[in-house]
Formats: C-alpha cells, sequence, structure tokens
C-alpha cells in the first residue's frame, strides 16, 4: 500500500524548559510526500527537522492544523537520531522484536543482519557495541518491518564513510526492490541528492521551506554520477 | 525517596570472573574470590561469638547464656523437628502475604509511576504505610482478624506493601520516555512492553523495594506470632521468654537469622545477579 502523507497549515511550538521562553517551530507549514516519494530534508542544527519527523510518526503533536499519513496508522521504519535500543537484550531480539510486532517472519532477521554486517555480533548486548555499529541495529530494525513509511533521522552520520555508503546503497535497493513513502534527514548533501527523488531545504524559525530541487534520476543510480554534484553544489548554496 | 542499592548491586557490577578489575585492585580469579568473598562476614560472625562467650563467663550470669548452651538448646529444637516445623509455618505466613504485596505493590508502583494524578491519589496512603511502627500494624490485625490465617499474611502484606510501591514507582518513572517512543512506533503489544521496557528497567528498584520489604516482614511477622498466634518462631521465642529460658531465645533468634541468610544470599542476589547479567558485560 503506498501512503501519501501531508502537513497542512501545522504550527507547532516549545516551551524551552531551562528559560521558559516560547519557540515556534513551524507556523503554517505545509509539506506534501507523494506515495512512494523519498523526501530528503536537509537544514541547520535546531531548524525542526527532527520535530517534523515525529510530527510524521504521531510522536508530536500539531498545535493547529493537520498531519496525515492517509487516512490510516501505516507501518512504520524509523531510525531515531539515537539508536533507541533495549540495552538488556541481544542484537537479535532488538530487530526480531520489532519484526514479530509487525507481523513479518522471524527467519528475515538474519539476512538484514547480514546486510548490515552485523551477523557476528547477533547474539551480543548492545551495549558492548560502538556507536555505528548500535545506528546500524537501528537501521536493520527499520527496515525488517517490511514498513509502509521509512523515516530516517541522520541514520548514516555516526557510521564510517565505507559502511555509510554500503548501507546507502542498501537503501536505494530498498527502493528499487518496493518503492514506499519515505522521509530522510541528512547533513550531508550529496547524499540526499544520491538518495531522494526530492531534496527539501528547511531554514528559518519558524521553519520554511528555503530550497527545493526534484531529482529525477532513474535509480540505481550511481554516488559518483557527476549530475549529482551539480545538485549537491545547488543545495549547499540555499543552505549558505 | 531515594534508596541506594545495597552493595550487592555493586558486587555484581563489578565482581565476576571476566570483568576487570578497578585500578588498585588484585584481578580477582574465578573460585578463589568466589571462596575468599564470604571471609569478611565470618570473620565478624567470629569475633561476635567470642566477645559474647567471654562476656558470659565473666558475668557468670544466668542472663547471659554461654554458646555451649544456646548451641544445646539449637541441637534440641533441631532434633526435635520443632525448628522445621515453626520455620515452616512462618515462612508459609511471609511466603503468601509477601507474594499478596508484590501484586498490589507492582500494580499501585505502576499506576504512581506513570500517573501524577495517581500518585499525588495513593502517596499518603502509601507514607501512613511506611510511617506506621509495624508494632501497630500487627495488633491492629491481631485484634481485626484473630487467629486466622488472614491476620498473619494481612499483616506482612501490609508491612512490605508501601517500600515496594515505593520503588516501583520510581523504577517505573526512570523507565527511558525514548524508548516508550520506540516501543509505540514499532507497535510493541503490552506483554512485550512489559516484558522488554518496563521490567528490566524497573528490577534495580525492585529488588531494593523487595529488600526492605521482606526486612520489614521479619519483624512483624514475629510480633504477630508472640501476640496472636498458637505457632511459628514468634510463638517460640515467646514461649521461651515467659520460661526465661534466655538461651532457648537465643537460639530460636540465631536460627531465625540464618534462614533469613540463606534468603538473602541463596536467593535474592542470585535473582538479581541474573537479572542485571547485561550490565556486567556491558563493562567487558
Ligand atoms: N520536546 C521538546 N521540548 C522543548 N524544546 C524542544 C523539544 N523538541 C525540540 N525542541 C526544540 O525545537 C527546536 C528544533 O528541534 P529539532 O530536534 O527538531 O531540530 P533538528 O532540526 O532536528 O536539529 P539537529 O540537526 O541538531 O538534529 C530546537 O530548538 C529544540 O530545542
Ligand atoms: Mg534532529
Amino acid at each position: 500500500m503506498s501512503v501519501r502523507i501531508s502537513l497542512d497549515g501545522v504550527d507547532k511550538a516549545f516551551t524551552s524548559r531551562r528559560t521558559g521562553e516560547r519557540q515556534q517551530i513551524f507556523r503554517d507549514f505545509s509539506l506534501t510526500l507523494a506515495p512512494d516519494e523519498l523526501v530528503a530534508v536537509v537544514g541547520g542544527s535546531g531548524t525542526g527537522k527532527t520535530t517534523l519527523m515525529h510530527l510524521i510518526a504521531g510522536l508530536e503533536r500539531p498545535d493547529a492544523g493537520t498531519v496525515s499519513t492517509g487516512g490510516g496508522r501505516p507501518r512504520l521504519g524509523m531510525v531515531f537520531q539515537q539508536p533507541r535500543l533495549l540495552d538488556w537484550t541481544s542484537v537479535e531480539t532488538n530487530v526480531r522484536l520489532a519484526a514479530t510486532a509487525a507481523g513479518v517472519d522471524p527467519a528475515e532477521v538474519a539476512p538484514i543482519l547480514d546486510a548490515v554486517g552485523l551477523t557476528d555480533y547477533a547474539r551480543s548486548y548492545p551495549s558492548v557495541l560502538s556507536g555505528g555499529q548500535r545506528q546500524r541495529v537501528a537501521v536493520a530494525r527499520a527496515f525488517v518491518v517490511r514498513p509502509e513509511v521509512l523515516l530516517l533521522d541522520e541514520p548514516f552520520s555516526a557510521l564510517d564513510e565505507l559502511t555509510a555508503r554500503r548501507l546507502r546503497l542498501l537503501l536505494q535497493q530498498l527502493w528499487l526492490r518496493t518503492p514506499r513513502t519515505g522521509l530522510l534527514v541528512t547533513h550531508n548533501a550529496l547524499e540526499a541528492a544520491f538518495l531522494a527523488d526530492r531534496v527539501v531545504v528547511l531554514g528559518g524559525r519558524p521553519a520554511e521551506v528555503v530550497g527545493e530541487y526534484r531529482i529525477d534520476r532513474p535509480r540505481p543510480r550511481s554516488p559518483e554520477d557527476p549530475d549529482l554534484f551539480d545538485v549537491h553544489r545547488r543545495i549547499v548554496a540555499a543552505l549558505t | 525517596m531515594t534508596v541506594t542499592h545495597p552493595a550487592g548491586v555493586e558486587e555484581v557490577v563489578l565482581g565476576g570472573g571476566r570483568s576487570p578489575a578497578p585500578p588498585g585492585r588484585p584481578p580477582a580469579t574465578g573460585v578463589v574470590a568466589r571462596l575468599t568473598r564470604p571471609l569478611p562476614a565470618l570473620l565478624l560472625v567470629g569475633l561476635l561469638a567470642a566477645g559474647w562467650q567471654l562476656m558470659a563467663h565473666t558475668s557468670g550470669s544466668a542472663l547471659i547464656p554461654g554458646l555451649g548452651a544456646v548451641a544445646r538448646n539449637l541441637a534440641d529444637i533441631t532434633t526435635s523437628g520443632a525448628l522445621a516445623e515453626n520455620v515452616r509455618v512462618t515462612l508459609t505466613r511471609v511466603v503468601l502475604g509477601f507474594a499478596a504485596a508484590f501484586v498490589v505493590s507492582v500494580a499501585a508502583g505502576i499506576a504512581m509511576g506513570r500517573s501524577e494524578w495517581l500518585r499525588r491519589f495513593l502517596e499518603p496512603a502509601v507514607l501512613i504505610g511506611l510511617a506506621t511502627p509495624g508494632l501497630v500494624k500487627a495488633l491492629l490485625c491481631v485484634i481485626w482478624f484473630g487467629v486466622s490465617l488472614l491476620n498473619p499474611v494481612l499483616t506482612v502484606a501490609l508491612a512490605a506493601a508501601p517500600a515496594l510501591t515505593i520503588n516501583v514507582a520510581q523504577g517505573v518513572r526512570s523507565v527511558d520516555p525514548a524508548l516508550s517512543e520506540m516501543a509505540h512506533v514499532y507497535r510493541f503489544d503490552a506483554l512485550t512492553r512489559l516484558r522488554y521496557v518496563w521490567l528490566p528497567a524497573i528490577v534495580p528498584d525492585l529488588f531494593t523495594g523487595a529488600r526492605l520489604g521482606i526486612a520489614m516482614a521479619w519483624k512483624v511477622i514475629v510480633l504477630v506470632e508472640i501476640f496472636g498466634l498458637a505457632d511459628g518462631v514468634g510463638y517460640q521465642l515467646n514461649l521461651e521468654f515467659s520460661q526465661h529460658n534466655v538461651a532457648g531465645v537465643l537460639a530460636w533468634t540465631v536460627a531465625f537469622a540464618l534462614v533469613m541468610a540463606a534468603i538473602e544470599y541463596g536467593l535474592l542476589q542470585t535473582l538479581e545477579r541474573r537479572a542485571v547479567r547485561w550490565r556486567r558485560v556491558a563493562l567487558r
């Protein structure tokens, strides 16, 4: 099932617990993700990218306006900015619990762990893993549930370049096999250009879309595609 | 209320064969460490016994019987079967009462940890429960419930529940909201949440509460048995007391202390070690 996600006239404010000051993160903000579209969001720190993702996941409610995920509650795969693993149970169980809850055959856990290069750690506690390895467990957990909507908050930023590259290709593979609606938050403009159908640049407070680039390159794409560098240059220009 | 974790927790985290020894301490090897660990405790017991014997010897008073007299009494109640029977009776009461307290406290503690309103609603009851002396609880239960099994079980439950509840509530408040959000996003069912998100987070506080609760339970069960019942360790203590047999009182006390120690070291610490195994691995 393909899911259309739309935010319509969304207001969202936080009251800082320290200063008591009210920060208006979004005012009358609208954004639509077409069915099966992968949208990358880039923007400075503190603009509201994670907040946007939490609004879509239903973890935050808008003060005004609506967030719709195609009527129902689609199956979510989500990589949070921190891995959010259950430290007291094995890597394998962390992934399997999500699979089982989503009605996915637990036999699919092993291949996913293999894909993120963690087969040797399947029976380890997450706390013995490095930061990048923990993030890979979170990626495996998000992919294993056969998500209808994939929300990725800087999923590859804690990884070494080689692993990040492998996982970007894995993500592309996923879209080639079964496209789905996705939001990818990243600080890496080149990564955004390589993976996304559209790149949205967020900026300002309240946050607005300050740049938008459609990337009409067919998949599979190559990370070395010179056209992507061109888009990359324009995204960076919009950011500065 | 903050309750620091008893030494057992640290021991689990730092001790054990495979984790590295903290700096400044020689590395303990498995078997030797296991055998030498109880030595300080045994040394203390030995010193106390020696001191007691010295006191008994120098005073010559019948009120301070020597170790020999206590040991003879202990042997008597052991061979007559009185010890086993009365410990069984008392333990049954404690176990039933503690089980009741556990069920109620975990439910109440989770409720208090999740809802601010329920916390405000239940907190006074818990604080009153904590502040009420065990003697008062025992007396009231004897008056109201007499000699039925309900009396000791209820007293033990009343004694153990407040400390358990407060600690469970504290444990629930320490559940990481980030993990609750993760469980929500991945649609974990209630059972999975309880087993994998909640329980592991509240386990340390649960054990602290269980320790305090059991300590309270021992104290009141003896009182109830003294005041209102015709068997059990407390009743026997009272019996020896009324016959002015100090050695008998001491024999029952020693036997009871040994049973308590067996439960603390044999049961609680073993369970706790299993429950927090993942922390030890984390330090490797
Ligand atoms: N629960 C909250 N309570 C109070 N303030 C919050 C909360 N969540 C976010 N904020 C504030 O909202 C603003 C946007 O936060 P958000 O996490 O969405 O930024 P971001 O774009 O993801 O930043 P980064 O790139 O650093 O992850 C920040 O100023 C942050 O302090
Ligand atoms: Mg963020």
